[in-house]
């Protein structure tokens, strides 16, 4: 069921630095060991098992390793991060601080996208509390604050502008986790799996399944939930409460626009087929009263805007298909151009550099796919 | 990836930096930006190439409210174009543009992550929520009444 009082959710759950202090009588290796026990994934969207990114990291030969919490959440729809940076910091910090512990770093850096520099002082105060009690001799924790570009989300690119440059991404290999910052291994994490992974060490009832839910768009009752995967989409809705009937949902931005479909279950492998991907669980739903393409034109304003400019796939496709949307907006659009527009988000896709590119048309795709008449009430007749 | 050009590693996080220069000056300056350079020891084609990826970081004075308008979708299911435009029309500024007396910078960004409570914009980096019409014509409005006491009040000194 899902919960929005927050000291029902389990991601509110403090720690109280005895995480920490059960992490020491376990070590390193036995951290490890019990991040793969409790089956601990990435919350960030790309679901990779936490214990083999920090053993890939301990692991990796080097005199300095570094761990950076990733606090840029950016993605359309998401809201998640926030909740935890605002009700359960200390706990987050304490997820740092054991991942250091575990891969062996001593400088540490949480990267605060310019969006929530509200949150920052307030953050600042409970990393100065949490440290001066932890113990850890010569950690620190530096918030990094970013100034509004969305690619810094993306591993590569945030390692770039913490090392203060352009927020380029960069083509993989070699991954952060053994060459990162200052070509040093580097843990990234997002604010969601280190929270978790102080929760995993220290409760024994810790529920892997639990996801935070980012609801919003035409609803009544937006905000952040707790559902385990597999939760059916008509519990969802149920909580969600549509004022209007239902036409369709977007998964974020990257994760496409979709039909609603109450039956479906949601997990990674359900959510929506191969076309479209789970990312951190954000959905926005769409009333009957919006047309789609709407949503997909701001979708592509998004892309437009963040792209960081590096591929030129991204750089001028995202370009393109945002001209060839207003051309649809504006009644201008014949068939030809829907095909055109298929096309160019498929290449865009096929040959972009980093995760942005290549999902940049998930929302065009899926949109033409799934909502063909709300592309047909704008075409030129 | 990581050969010569690297950032300094002991040095404080250059990001850190310009913001505290931005909020001292309200932007940075040519001149701020030399200085930086010389005290960082980073060219200034590098730094300035910094300086123009960061959509937050300007290099023109700004208005005294920087205004950030939410893009994101969830935002503009609720009725945020409708108060772009309103925004727009009352400062008389369009996107990107400071306002003839100085007062409001408008922008619009990707999401601000208040969708929760949408549409939001953040007025000098504090969120605004929940917003309508009338609640923005209300926060102009204190906002213009504030300016205007606080001018009264310099000119009896």
């Amino acid at each position: 069921m899902g919960k929005k009082r927050s000291e029902l959710m389990q991601i509110l759950r403090q720690t109280k630095l005895e995480a920490l202090e059960k992490a020491r009588t376990l070590g390193p290796e036995g951290v490890i060991a019990l991040m793969e026990k409790r089956g601990l994934e990435g919350r960030g969207g790309a679901a990779y098992p936490t214990a083999k990114k920090w053993k890939t990291c301990r692991d990796a030969p080097a005199d300095e390793r570094f761990v950076v919490c990733n606090a840029d959440e950016g993605e359309p729809g998401t809201f998640k991060d926030k909740l935890i940076i605002r009700h359960n910091a200390e706990t987050l910090v304490e997820g740092i601080l054991i991942a250091a512990y575990a891969v062996g770093a001593k400088r540490c850096f949480i990267y605060l996208r310019g969006e929530y520099d509200y949150l920052r002082p307030r953050l600042q105060e409970q990393i100065d509390e949490v440290l001066s009690r932890a113990g850890m001799e010569g950690v620190t924790i530096e918030i990094v604050r970013g100034a509004g570009a969305y690619i810094c989300g993306e591993a590569t690119a945030l390692l770039q502008s913490i090392m203060g440059f352009r927020g380029n991404a960069m083509a993989k290999p070699p991954n952060p986790t053994t060459c990162g910052l200052w070509g040093k291994p580097t843990v990234i994490n997002n604010v969601e799996t280190l929270a978790c992974a102080a929760q995993a060490v220290l409760f024994e009832d810790w529920d892997p399944t639990l996801r935070l839910f980012s609801i919003s768009g035409n609803v009544k009752n937006p905000g952040v939930y707790e559902f385990p995967l597999g939760v059916k989409m008509s519990t969802i809705i149920d909580v969600a409460r549509p004022v209007k009937k239902l036409k369709a949902m977007s998964f974020g931005c990257f994760g496409g626009i979709m039909p609603v479909d109450p039956e479906m279950a949601v997990t990674p492998e359900t959510i929506c087929m191969e076309k479209c991907q789970h990312g951190a669980y954000s959905i926005i739903f769409i009333d009957e009263t919006n047309n789609v393409v709407d949503v997909a034109y701001s979708i592509a304003k998004f892309y437009t805007y963040e792209s960081c400019g590096k591929c030129t796939p991204c750089r001028e496709g995202t370009i393109r298909m945002l001209n060839l949307l207003k051309k649809v907006r504006t009644g201008k659009a014949v068939k030809k151009d829907l095909e055109l527009l298929r096309e160019l988000a498929t290449h865009v896709q096929e040959t972009a550099l980093c995760g942005l590119g290549q999902t940049c048309g998930n929302h065009i795709l899926t949109s033409l796919q799934h909502f063909p008449k709300d592309y047909d009430a704008y075409m030129k007749k | 990836m990581m050969a010569k050009e690297n950032g300094k590693k002991d040095a404080r996080p250059l990001m850190n930096i310009l913001h505290e220069v931005q909020e001292k000056h309200g932007y940075i300056s040519e001149h701020m930006l030399k200085q930086i350079a010389v005290e960082q020891d980073i060219p200034i084609a590098r730094l300035y190439g910094v300086v123009k990826f960061y959509t937050m970081f300007h290099t023109e004075p700004q208005g005294k409210y920087v205004i950030e308008i939410c893009g994101s979708p969830s935002c503009v299911l609720n009725n945020g174009v409708k108060l772009e435009k309103f925004l727009e029309k009352e400062i008389g500024a369009g996107i990107g543009e400071t306002s003839k007396d100085g007062m409001f910078s408008l922008y619009k960004v990707s999401c601000i992550g208040c969708c929760d409570e949408a549409p939001a914009m953040l007025v000098n980096g504090e969120p605004r929520t929940k917003l309508t019409v009338e609640r923005l014509r209300l926060l102009l409005k204190k906002i213009r009444e504030n300016e205007a006491k606080q001018s009264d009040g310099e000119k009896k000194k």
